[in-house]
């Protein structure tokens, strides 16, 4: 008598099923796939494409080669040499300050919420409903709290701070409204993480007598490499694109120091006056560049280490 | 050994205390911007430093929905339901249909097809911003709800989420429907689609407060007041009454609503949401 493993059985029944109609699954798959080519695929190229060339968005792009890059990267006495260099420094800081707090304050708050204490539902909560927020509504409310006069934290601490318009607090008002905002992700995928560690290893530490710290370093954080990995990664992504806080927090100010590189993409290729497209694709394009760059190294520095 | 639980309160109460401190920092922009949008201007310029209003006025908020001039207020709100709501509804069709393929059907080129597409993920969409406004500018959709409820649907980590899922659906299912002479498209319908619910209940929170919460892409795409979804028009108003944050803070948090009751009924799937989507690729 022969037998079929289960298996194998479906596997041949499937596949006859696909021969009979083999265009079925592109039925399925169209609608997407037609979604996806024209408002992914195509733009990257035609986005690549612009770079290499002078386009006001309207008329035909003339092909210029690499004269948007070189005047962008090497021509200093050019605006736009001015605004990329400007705009990247930025950027980069803006990720470097933030990128930080936005793993290790939500890892403390995983942290005290996984003890579970007192009305640490409600806590988790709280700590979770500003990313739900839009960036318009979370600057409207941040821009009272920083108000000179009327703001709260000025009378609270009888400061008379120019937060949104002098540094270095142009920068803090722009890392704490950006913490406040978007570590809500970052801390639930921690509280998940730290939930699947085994409470023996913290038992036999225990026994051992090591210290809270010692624990944390040792069992906790190897324990979670795998998300911290992945949070790295994805909030530095997250924050290259930053738009939204410095446009309507700092306007970019004081004196551009806040100004970061999406802004002058943004003004340069949908700005009033003539569309400078091209210079503004090239930019795009370096900034894409960054990005991917940035996360490889990353991943690459930080993945699991196989002797 | 002891292993009577002798349980150790100290790190307990730590943890409360830190949580305590950093909920006060959490809470207290909400609370100062409620308590804001319904004190009068005149009042908060004037009588100074002060939690709670003198009086307590609405005029922050009629104001805003009255004059429907020059800050359509309603206008604004409904085009951000009407968006939100279609791309929705858009993503979990084209997802699913896409998502059962890659999971349930044999075909040629399928595993090329789905690496290609997840492969795509790592690309970063700021190089797609300027000839996405062209392409949607020749299409004619420049200030239409179309501009922002057409291209979002292109991402494909929300097909990667659904496949997961109905991979952990036995193929024994489809294989019982198959005998008794069911389609793909009748299987999908029948068998699958009733059991992925939760995942897709993830699916639509995403897209529902993504495209409610998208920022850039509607400044540009839209320039007509008109048209606007609520998100950039915040953005308007703020050019509009920068020196009266009472008005203001009434049109925010107008803004924040939807996400917020959304966030009461389904706070569970929003939560878990997030640990799955971590899981899947951590």
């Amino acid at each position: 008598m022969e037998t079929v493993p289960a298996t194998k059985r479906v596997k041949q029944v499937k596949m006859k099923q696909s021969k009979k109609s083999s265009f079925t699954p592109w039925l399925f798959l169209a609608p997407h796939l037609i979604i996806f080519g024209i408002f992914f695929l195509i733009p990257i190229f035609f986005g690549i494409y612009i770079s290499f060339t002078e386009w006001d968005l309207i008329s035909s792009p003339t092909f210029v080669g690499l004269d948007n890059y070189k005047e962008i990267l090497l021509q200093s006495d050019s605006i736009f040499y001015e605004q990329l260099h400007t705009g990247l420094k930025n950027t980069f800081l803006f990720v470097l300050f933030v990128v930080p707090f936005c793993i290790l304050v939500p890892l403390l708050l995983a942290s005290a919420l996984n003890s579970k204490p007192m009305f640490w539902k409600f806590f988790q909560s709280l700590f979770y409903l500003p990313s739900l927020f839009a960036i318009s509504a979370v600057i409207i409310i941040w821009t009272l709290m920083f108000n000179v006069t009327y703001g709260p934290i000025n009378n609270i601490f009888h400061l008379d701070t120019v937060w949104t318009g002098t540094q270095p607090y142009a920068w803090i008002a722009l890392v704490i409204v950006t913490v406040w905002w978007s570590i809500g992700g970052n801390m639930i995928i921690y509280q998940a993480a730290l939930n699947g560690i085994s409470k023996d290893f913290y038992e036999a530490a225990d026994i051992d007598g090591a210290s809270a710290f010692q624990k944390f370093m040792k069992i906790t954080l190897p324990s979670i490499r795998g998300q911290i990995l992945y949070t790295v990664v994805i909030t530095t992504i997250a924050h290259f694109n930053v738009y939204g806080q410095p446009l309507m927090l700092t306007g970019g100010g004081p004196t551009d120091s806040t100004r970061v590189l999406l802004m002058y993409i943004q003004q340069n290729a949908f700005g009033s006056g003539q569309s400078i497209a091209g210079i503004a694709s090239a930019m795009a394009v370096i900034l894409g560049l960054c990005i991917m760059v940035v996360a490889s190294l990353q991943f690459f520095f930080l993945r699991e280490k196989k002797n | 050994m002891m292993s009577g639980k002798r349980v150790n309160p100290i790190p307990k109460i730590v943890a409360f205390v830190f949580l305590l401190a950093m909920a006060i920092i959490w809470i207290v922009p909400l609370l100062w911007g409620i308590v804001t949008s319904f004190k009068s201007e005149i009042e908060l310029q004037t009588v100074g430093f002060k939690f709670l209003p003198i009086e307590w006025v609405l005029s922050n908020y009629t104001s805003l929905l009255v004059d429907n001039a020059s800050t359509p207020l309603i206008r604004w709100f409904t085009n951000s339901l009407v968006i939100s709501v279609s791309h929705t509804l858009l993503v979990l069709i084209i997802v699913t249909l896409s998502a059962f393929a890659f999971s349930r059907l044999e075909f040629r080129g399928k595993r090329l097809l789905f690496s290609f597409l997840m492969a795509t993920m790592m690309f970063p969409a700021v190089v797609n911003l300027i000839p996405l406004y062209k392409i949607i500018d020749l299409f004619g959709w420049v200030n239409s709800p179309i501009a922002m409820i057409v291209p979002g649907a292109a991402g494909v980590f929300n097909i990667f989420l659904v496949r997961q899922f109905m991979n952990n659906i036995p193929i024994e299912f489809d294989e019982a429907a198959r005998m008794d002479g069911a389609t793909d498209f009748q299987i999908l319908r029948k068998v699958i689609l009733p059991l992925i619910k939760p995942v897709l209940l993830v699916v639509s929170l995403f897209s529902f407060t993504g495209s409610w919460n998208d920022f850039l892409w509607p400044s540009i795409v839209f320039n007509d007041v008109d048209k606007m979804p609520i998100t950039p028009a915040l953005q308007l108003l703020q050019g509009m009454y920068q020196s009266q944050p009472t008005l203001l803070m009434a049109g925010a948090l107008i803004a924040i609503v939807p996400t917020f009751i959304l966030y009461l009924f389904a706070q569970k799937y929003f939560l878990d949401s997030m640990s799955l989507s971590a899981g899947v690729k951590g």
